[in-house]
């Protein structure tokens, strides 16, 4: 038994390397040995096998080795293993955290190793979400915003069609109604509900990135500063320290009901995930980002669909920001990991990725490239970043605020009372911001 | 010499495990003490500043905290209240003379020997409202479709419900062996005075059971209070925080709000407890019933 | 309490069938799930959530069996190398658990020393620790020493059981001291006895210590989740618990699928050791 032990324990100590940037032998190829970087990334998101093999293909002594989360659980994942000894070179992050890893010590700052001109390249809303106190974290990968999508075989007998520009854009009342008159069957028997169940975060409703828009639309940015309408069209104070009196007011509550109502007054949107609901043919509509295009495209669906801008209450709004790449400050292979980084994000790779996957590039020159953004669908989400854009509520603690929103407009979609349940997400989230 | 030798031979039996286990339990448990006292994140643990006993203030303030407390103890008031009867009731029919006995055994423990984690991932999907089986074996008996984890009145009934179907083999397992402990002799004596089956049951078997009850007692306590991942992977403590355990809501204050003082604080409340309450039930079960 | 009484007369011949309604009953709650699961694990996506509505059993058995979920699980989610690295843990915990408290048991039974007492309350104490609490302080702990993010990490804090040797000390106890005294009139030494007389008569106990060892180190989830980051590192629970996000599944099968391979090892253990898994349940329940 001593001697199975023994065995065991040689075992583990062979089959229990550090994660980080490993060397390997010497080869003819690569005298200083094949340098296989890590990188932490959400699955189903950039960068693509792709994208990596080109850079591999590129940069013949290095490798790049992946560990995938499912999006949910990309945050927690982030800050244990930047409280490890052994953090991966590279993460892919969601571009709101910038601030909080930033202020924390988690990533690099990415200046020095940007080559002249990027920072220029930037688009106007990644380079200042990707910013911390003059520092530059991350050059982005994407940008990003969220439509409304429609399977136009289901809306063209009701002789609904929806609006292609943002002057026209639904209303959420307008959508509400086409939604209602769109679903099939009620209570138990819903063959097709009216609009598909969020796929964002854990799949579960509440999901900051689309489910706060529905509270934000409620406020007026026009409005005097020091009213509740203006508050709740930013949702957090300027110095990002502050969420009671901003998450919380009565025209956030409003949209609160407004989003509770989906799911328990009107009923036209589950509780409940369902994968693929609207390329099944299982939903009417569904709010999706720019990408969702190319799946749709590669799909090949048996009917056709068709994109209209995200409906508004008071004022449109979409968040801008997506994921994004940066190096972990721990990080043994700095140079080389900040290498992979500006390589991926810029010049051809992200080129041929935006264009292959229909994503907004977070570089002007890649813009001014691709014309299907001045295109019917890209158009839309393009225009909608420029003219309606805004970042998810800036904060150095916004990864905090973001579990605290998230879980509260979860509970409201499953019935909880609007504004008990985001009187009490502000006082939770409040001490924290405050830190 | 011999002294010395005495000594080195206590030194290599009992020292590995000594150490080990002053290592990583008394070790832990003193640094948990110490944090619960500092306010610090764990993105960045050397920035941190000494708050006395402030964590402690703020978490019996704080409502949610409060909450998983209360959800916690009600999940184990309610996961003891369903076992104990059900496992009582298999137990019973495991030792009577039936077909089958050893197949029944076995299958109601597959769900001991299944891992939390399988079990947690399993029902997650039995109990989807649109295509769990649950709803569907519901309809087939004409029950309406419930929305379960989604919902905040089902939620916590839905994992006790999971809990007991977990651990009633275990609970079982025990009862039986309690049963088959009871001499056979005071049976046949109550049968040739004329009880009843009942009667045997509730005047013989029953009390002769008590210790082996405030064991399983015990035990499902203390299994649980540990429960996370029913949290982690089924509600994320939700809806409402209607299940948001005690082990969940540390972890998720240490490592997502990033306030590991307060977790420590959290987590050294929640051992007094557990030891606490652990200590009285095996008190209760040390002082009486030796039959 | 109806049930009851029911339960109680079954002894008489009659009531066979009330017997046989419990015992379908019985199957149908504790089978159902696994069969669903199983069964639903070798069918495509469409194909299970069509086989839900009406129930059947086409809901059990899969008409068009594939293997797909679990090639993809395999090829693309690195399922192999978890259960590689589980099968490491399990086996280096139930070593040196057994290695550890059968010695303390030893010396805690068969050397008379000072303080024993003392060193079996600090035992006692930590007896009812929950884990739980202790996450964040021993993350912090195991972080320091170096040992984060690597298996040994994972199986060390936990080898020093105090389960372990409340077991083995209860069996070391019921040993007769005669055996051992009679050796050491021979001249044998404490190695000698521990190692040729002591062990060799508590196998049976070892055996079920081990077994129990093994199932709680192999389902074990909270402490792998906090301790291990890499992808080489991950073990077979955090392998399922990583893939469950329902709405986003692109295919539910495959999360079944890894679910059925973390759990068949163990019931294979256990439908052929039974014996030991009930009997280290129990005993746990007679001693307190």
């Amino acid at each position: 038994m001593i001697r199975l032990a023994a065995a065991a324990l040689l075992a583990t100590a062979v089959a229990a390397p550090a994660w980080a940037g490993q060397r390997s032998a010497p080869t003819a190829d690569c005298p200083q040995g094949v340098l296989t970087l890590s990188l932490l990334k959400p699955q189903n998101n950039p960068p693509t096998p792709v994208m990596i093999a080109a850079w591999e293909a590129a940069n013949k002594c290095m490798k790049v080795e992946l560990n995938e989360v499912p999006f949910g659980q990309l945050a927690d994942k982030i800050s244990v293993l930047a409280a490890s000894g052994s953090p991966p070179d590279i993460v892919m992050f969601d571009g709101p955290n910038t601030q909080t890893y930033a202020a924390a010590g988690v990533l690099l700052p990415l200046d020095k190793y940007f080559p002249p001109g990027l920072k220029d390249d930037m688009v106007a809303a990644t380079l200042t979400e990707h910013t911390y106190e003059g520092k530059v974290y991350s050059p982005g990968t994407q940008q990003a915003s969220l439509a409304l999508f429609y399977n136009a075989d289901m809306l063209a007998p009701l002789g609904i069609t929806p609006p292609r520009d943002l002057d026209h854009a639904w209303t959420w009342p307008e959508a509400v109604a086409a939604m209602q008159k769109c679903q099939k069957g009620e209570g138990d028997n819903v063959s097709v509900w009216g609009l598909a169940p969020s796929r964002f975060g854990n799949a579960t409703p509440g999901f900051v990135y689309r489910d706060m828009l529905f509270l934000r639309t409620f406020g007026d940015p026009k409005a005097p500063p020091e009213s509740s309408l203006y508050k709740t069209y930013w949702g957090i104070s300027p110095d990002g320290k502050t969420a009671q009196g901003w998450l919380n007011t009565p025209e956030a509550v409003e949209g609160a009901k407004f989003f509770s109502d989906l799911f328990n007054t009107y009923k036209i949107t589950p509780k409940a995930g369902i994968p693929n609901a609207f390329q099944d043919g299982k939903a009417c509509f569904t709010i999706d980002v720019s990408y969702f295009v190319a799946g749709l495209v590669a799909a090949n669906l048996p009917f056709k669909w068709g994109v209209t801008p995200l409906p508004y209450a008071k004022a449109p709004i979409v968040h801008t920001g997506s994921i994004t790449l940066g190096v972990m400050a721990k990080s043994k292979n700095p140079d080389e990991a900040a290498k992979f980084v500006i390589d991926v994000s810029t010049g051809k790779i992200a080129e041929d990725y935006n264009r292959a996957a229909r994503a907004l590039p977070a570089m002007k020159s890649i813009s001014a490239k691709m014309e299907e953004l001045q295109v019917y669908p890209l158009n839309i989400f393009n225009e909608e970043v420029a003219r309606w854009g805004h970042p998810r509520p800036p904060s150095s603690h916004f990864a905090q605020y973001d579990k605290v929103v998230t879980d509260a407009l979860r509970d409201i979609a499953y019935g909880a009372d609007p504004k008990t349940r985001l009187d009490a997400a502000a006082r939770t989230v409040q001490p924290l911001l405050a830190r | 010499m011999r002294r010395l030798q005495h000594w080195g031979a206590v030194a290599i039996f009992v020292g590995p495990f000594l150490g080990m286990l002053l290592l990583f339990q008394y070790v832990p448990v003193l640094r948990m003490l110490w944090d619960s006292l500092w306010d610090f994140a764990l993105l960045n643990p050397d920035k941190r500043s000494f708050v006395g006993l402030q964590n402690y203030i703020d978490m019996f303030d704080d409502p949610d905290r409060r909450q998983a407390f209360l959800v916690t103890f009600g999940f184990a008031v309610g996961v003891v209240c369903t076992v104990i009867p059900v496992s009582f009731l298999v137990a019973v029919y495991l030792n009577g003379q039936l077909p089958a006995r050893a197949i029944v055994r076995t299958v109601v423990f597959l769900p001991v020997v299944t891992s939390a984690v399988v079990i947690a991932t399993m029902w997650v999907f039995l109990f989807d409202p649109t295509n769990g089986l649950v709803n569907s074996a519901f309809a087939l008996v004409g029950l309406p479709r419930m929305a379960f984890l989604t919902s905040k009145m089902q939620a916590l009934p839905s994992i006790i419900f999971m809990m007991l179907w977990q651990q009633t083999g275990f609970a079982t397992v025990l009862f039986l062996s309690g049963l088959q402990g009871i001499p056979g002799d005071l049976e046949d004596a109550a049968r040739v005075d004329g009880c009843s089956a009942w009667q045997r049951l509730r005047h013989v078997v029953i009390p002769l059971l008590s210790r082996t009850t405030v064991f399983v007692v015990v035990i499902m306590t203390v299994f649980s209070l540990q429960a996370f991942a029913p949290a982690l992977i089924m509600t994320g403590g939700g809806p409402e925080g209607t299940t948001n355990f005690i082990a969940f809501d540390i972890y998720e204050l240490a490592f997502s709000l990033q306030q590991p003082g307060l977790a420590s604080a959290e987590s050294t409340v929640f051992m007094l407890l557990v030891l606490g309450i652990s200590l009285a039930q095996m008190r209760l079960l040390r002082t009486r019933w030796n039959y | 309490m109806e049930l009851l009484k029911k339960l109680g007369t079954l002894k008489k011949a009659g009531p066979w069938l009330a017997a046989a309604a419990v015992l379908v009953v019985i199957l149908a709650v504790f089978l159902g799930p696994y069969a669903w699961i199983v069964a639903s694990s070798f069918k495509p996506q469409a194909e299970i959530f069509r086989d839900l509505r009406p129930i059947s059993w086409a809901t059990f058995i899969p008409l068009h069996p594939t293997l797909e979920n679990f090639i993809h699980l395999f090829v693309n989610r690195g399922v192999g190398r978890a259960l590689i690295n589980s099968a490491i843990v399990s086996s280096c915990q139930v070593g040196f658990t057994l290695i550890l408290c059968s010695m303390a048991a030893y010396g805690l039974t068969r050397i008379r020393f000072r303080g024993a007492n003392i060193v079996f309350a600090i035992v006692l104490m930590t007896f009812l620790l929950p884990i739980e609490s202790l996450m964040v302080p021993l993350f912090i702990h195991v972080s320091n020493l170096g040992l984060q993010d690597t298996l040994v990490g994972v199986f060390i804090p936990w080898i020093a059981s105090p389960f372990g040797l409340f077991m083995l000390r209860q069996a070391f106890e019921d040993l007769p001291r005669e055996l051992d005294e009679a050796a050491r009139i021979d001249g044998a030494g404490h190695f000698r006895i521990f190692w040729s007389i002591v062990l060799p008569n508590v196998r049976t106990t070892l055996a079920t210590l081990a077994l129990v060892t093994f199932l709680f180190s192999w389902n074990a989830f909270l402490w792998p989740l906090v301790v291990l980051q890499s992808p080489r590192n991950i073990v077979v629970q955090l392998a399922i618990a990583q893939s469950v996000s329902i709405g986003q599944l692109p295919n539910w099968g495959e999360t079944f699928a890894g679910a059925t391979i973390a759990t068949v090892p163990l019931i294979v253990l256990f439908v052929f050791l039974q014996r030991y898994f009930v009997r280290g349940i129990a005993m746990t329940g007679m001693k307190g």
